[in-house]
C-alpha cells in the first residue's frame, strides 16, 4: 500500500511532542479534578480542617510533654501531608476506569498523544492536585503548630523535616501511579477504587508506621527511605508508561 | 463512491480509507473477519448492523485505536499498523455518547484537544469560534457542560472531531439525541463535508439517515460484511414483488373477487372504507409493469373510479432486515459467545 501512502497523504497541524501533550492532560485533568465538588470538599477537610484539628487537640494541650518533641513533630509533617495525598487514589483510579464510564477517555485515546503522554499525563494530573492540597495542610499545620507552640520552629529538626515533607510527594506519587495501572486494567470506577484501596493499604500502614519511628530512625535512614521511595516511582511511572497501552483499555471494554 | 466487501478488494490510490481483509481478533473470538473496505475522498460509506457486529470495532481499527490482528488498512495515506499516530491526527472520531469533561466550559474543552493537535494560538481560536457559532453555543461558551442537554453535548462533540479540520471522519450515531432540527443541521453539515472532500464513515441504526446521506452501505454481521452497494442497489436486491395500493373513488364490493385469479396478482385484499376512509385495493406483484394495467382496466370496466395508484418500493429497512435475519442462528451463537467472554465488538 505504499503507493496509496504516498499520494494522499493531506498535511495536518504536527502534534505536541510526548512532554507537552503530558502536560496538557495533566493540567486539564488536575483541574477537572480540583472543580470536583467531592475532591474539593475532601480537600479542604484534609488539608485545612484536620491539620488543625490535630494540633489543637493533640499537640497543644501536651505541648511540653515527649509527644511534641521535634521528632514527634517531624513525624506529625509526613502524616499532615501524606492524608490529603489519598485524594489522587481517587482521583488516579477515575482517571482511566471512570473516564472510561462517562465515555470521556475515548477522545483522549484518538487524539495524536502518544501511550506515554496520556499515562504520564494521567498520573501528574491526579498528583498535582492531591500535592496541593498536601501543601496547604503542611502550611495550615506548620501556622497553627507556631500559633499555639511558639518555639514550634525551633524543635523541629531541620533535616529529618526535609526528609518527612520530601516523602510526602514519593508516596503520592507511587499510590497515583499504582490506582492508575489497576484503573486502566479494571472495568468500573468502584472496583477501580476498591483494587487500588486495597493494593495501596500496605504502603500507608508502612509509611504511617515509619512516621512514629522516624525519629528513632533519624535523618540518615529517613533520607535514604525518601532516595528509594523516588527511584521506585522513577521506575514505576517508566515502566507503567513504556508498557501501558491504550488498546488495553478498550479491549478491556 | 465507496465500497466496502467480504472479499480482498483491489487497491486504488484515490482511496481515502482502503483495508483489506481487516481482522481483529480478542483472544479466541473473532470481532472483524476479513472486512475490506474503500472510501473516496469526498465518500460517505454507511455502517449498518445489529449490536455486537463489528462496527466499533471496524472504527478503532481504521482510527488507529486498536491494532488490528490480520489484514492491512491504510487511512488518509498513513498505515494503522505502523503510523497510528499519523492516523490519529488526521482524523476525526465521535462516538455514540459525547464523551465530553463535563465540569469544563466548551471554549476551553476545544482549545485543549486543538492544542492536543497541535494547533497554533491563533488558528485554535479562530477555529474554536467559528465552530461554536456554527452549532449555536457562542452564547453558552463560558458555562460548564455538566448542564447541557443531550443535543448540546453532542453538538461539542462534533465540534471536537471538526477542529483540526481531518480529512477523514468517523461518526457514530452522530444524530443520536438530536432534535429534529439539529438532526437535520447536522445531516447538512456531513453532506458539506463530502463536498469539502473529507471521507466520512458513518456508523448508524437509522436506516433512514443512511439512505439519505451515504453513497454506499456495508451491512454487517457477526463481524463480516454480509452486504455491501449502494442503498438503491441493497433496496433493489432480492426484491422480487412489488406492493401495489389503489385508491377508489368509492365502494366496489367485486373488487377482491375480480382481481383473484388475474395473472400476476398475488394476495389481493379490499378494504372497504368503512374502516379506514377511502376503499383501498392492496395486492403484490413481480411484474408491476404488465399488471398495474390490467388491474386498472379490470376495476375500470367493474365501475370503479381510480383516484390513485401507489408502486410502494423496498426500503433499505427490508433489504438490512432480510440481510440480517437470513441467519439469525449463527448470530445468535456469536452473541453467546462473545458474551461469554465479556467481549465488546
Amino acid at each position: 500500500m505504499g503507493a496509496v501512502v504516498d499520494r494522499v497523504r493531506p498535511r495536518v497541524a504536527t502534534p505536541p511532542g510526548d512532554l507537552k501533550a503530558t502536560l496538557l492532560i495533566a493540567r486539564r485533568g488536575a483541574i477537572e479534578s480540583l472543580r470536583d465538588r467531592s475532591t474539593a470538599a475532601m480537600g479542604v477537610f484534609f488539608s485545612l480542617v484536620l491539620p488543625v484539628l490535630l494540633v489543637m487537640t493533640s499537640i497543644w494541650p501536651r505541648a511540653d510533654s515527649a509527644e511534641a518533641s521535634g521528632g514527634a513533630l517531624a513525624g506529625y509533617l509526613l502524616l499532615v501531608g501524606l492524608l490529603p495525598t489519598s485524594a489522587a487514589v481517587g482521583s488516579a483510579s477515575g482517571q482511566f476506569a471512570g473516564e472510561f464510564e462517562q465515555g470521556s477517555l475515548t477522545p483522549l485515546l484518538a487524539s495524536p498523544a502518544s501511550n506515554t503522554a496520556i499515562f504520564a499525563g494521567k498520573v501528574l494530573g491526579a498528583v498535582a492536585p492531591a500535592l496541593i492540597f498536601a501543601a496547604v495542610a503542611e502550611t495550615a499545620f506548620v501556622g497553627s503548630l507556631a500559633f499555639v507552640v511558639p518555639d514550634a520552629f525551633g524543635r523541629l529538626p531541620a533535616g529529618l523535616s526535609v526528609a518527612m515533607l520530601a516523602l510526602v510527594p514519593g508516596v503520592a506519587v507511587f499510590a497515583a501511579t499504582v490506582a492508575s495501572l489497576i484503573s486502566s486494567r479494571v472495568r468500573t470506577y468502584s472496583s477501580a477504587q476498591q483494587l487500588a484501596g486495597f493494593a495501596l493499604l500496605p504502603v500507608w500502614a508502612v509509611v504511617g508506621g515509619a512516621a512514629f519511628a522516624a525519629q528513632d530512625w533519624g535523618t540518615p535512614i529517613m533520607t535514604a527511605i525518601v532516595v528509594g521511595m523516588i527511584a521506585i516511582d522513577a521506575a514505576l511511572v517508566a515502566l507503567a508508561a513504556a508498557t501501558w497501552r491504550r488498546e488495553e483499555v478498550l479491549a478491556r471494554r | 463512491m465507496p465500497h466496502a466487501s467480504p472479499d480482498t478488494g483491489a487497491l486504488t490510490p484515490a482511496a481515502m480509507i482502503e483495508a483489506r481483509a481487516l481482522t481483529r481478533r480478542f483472544g479466541t473470538f473473532v470481532a472483524v473477519d476479513r472486512v475490506s473496505l474503500r472510501v473516496p475522498a469526498g465518500g460517505i460509506l454507511a455502517l449498518l448492523g445489529p449490536n455486537g457486529a463489528g462496527k466499533t470495532t471496524i472504527v478503532r481499527m481504521l482510527a488507529g485505536l486498536v491494532t488490528p490482528s490480520a489484514g492491512e488498512a491504510v487511512v488518509a495515506g498513513c498505515d494503522v499498523r505502523s503510523d497510528p499516530a499519523g492516523v490519529r491526527a488526521r482524523v476525526g472520531l465521535v462516538t455514540d455518547v459525547p464523551g465530553l469533561h463535563e465540569q469544563m466550559a466548551p471554549a476551553p474543552y476545544l482549545d485543549f484537544y486543538g492544542q492536543l493537535y497541535g494547533l497554533d494560538t491563533a488558528t485554535r481560536r479562530r477555529r474554536v469560534a467559528n465552530l461554536l457559532a456554527f452549532f449555536g453555543l457562542d452564547d453558552v461558551r463560558t458555562k460548564r457542560m455538566a448542564g447541557f442537554s443531550k443535543g448540546m453535548k453532542q453538538r461539542v462533540a462534533l465540534a471536537r472531531a471538526l477542529l483540526h479540520e481531518p480529512p477523514v471522519l468517523f461518526l457514530d450515531e452522530p444524530t443520536s439525541g438530536l432534535d429534529p432540527l439539529g438532526a437535520r443541521a447536522v445531516r447538512e453539515l456531513i453532506r458539506e463535508l463530502r463536498s469539502e472532500r473529507r471521507a466520512v464513515v458513518l456508523c448508524t441504526h437509522d436506516l433512514d439517515e443512511a439512505e439519505r446521506l451515504a453513497d454506499e452501505v456495508a451491512i454487517l454481521r457477526g463481524g463480516r460484511v454480509v452486504a455491501t452497494g449502494s442503498p438503491g442497489a441493497l433496496r433493489a436486491g432480492g426484491a422480487t414483488e412489488t406492493v401495489v395500493r389503489i385508491e377508489l373513488a368509492g365502494p366496489c364490493p367485486g373488487a377482491a373477487s375480480t382481481l383473484t385469479g388475474l395473472d400476476g396478482v398475488l394476495a389481493p385484499t379490499v378494504e372497504d372504507g368503512v374502516s379506514c376512509p377511502a376503499t383501498v385495493v392492496t395486492y403484490r406483484t413481480p411484474q408491476p409493469r404488465e399488471t398495474n394495467p390490467a388491474v386498472v382496466a379490470r376495476l375500470v370496466a367493474e365501475g370503479a373510479g381510480v383516484v390513485t395508484v401507489t408502486s410502494e418500493r423496498r426500503s433499505l429497512e427490508d433489504a438490512y432486515a432480510a440481510v440480517v435475519e437470513s441467519d439469525g442462528a449463527v448470530d445468535r451463537e456469536r452473541v453467546l459467545e462473545r458474551n461469554g467472554r465479556g467481549r465488546g465488538g
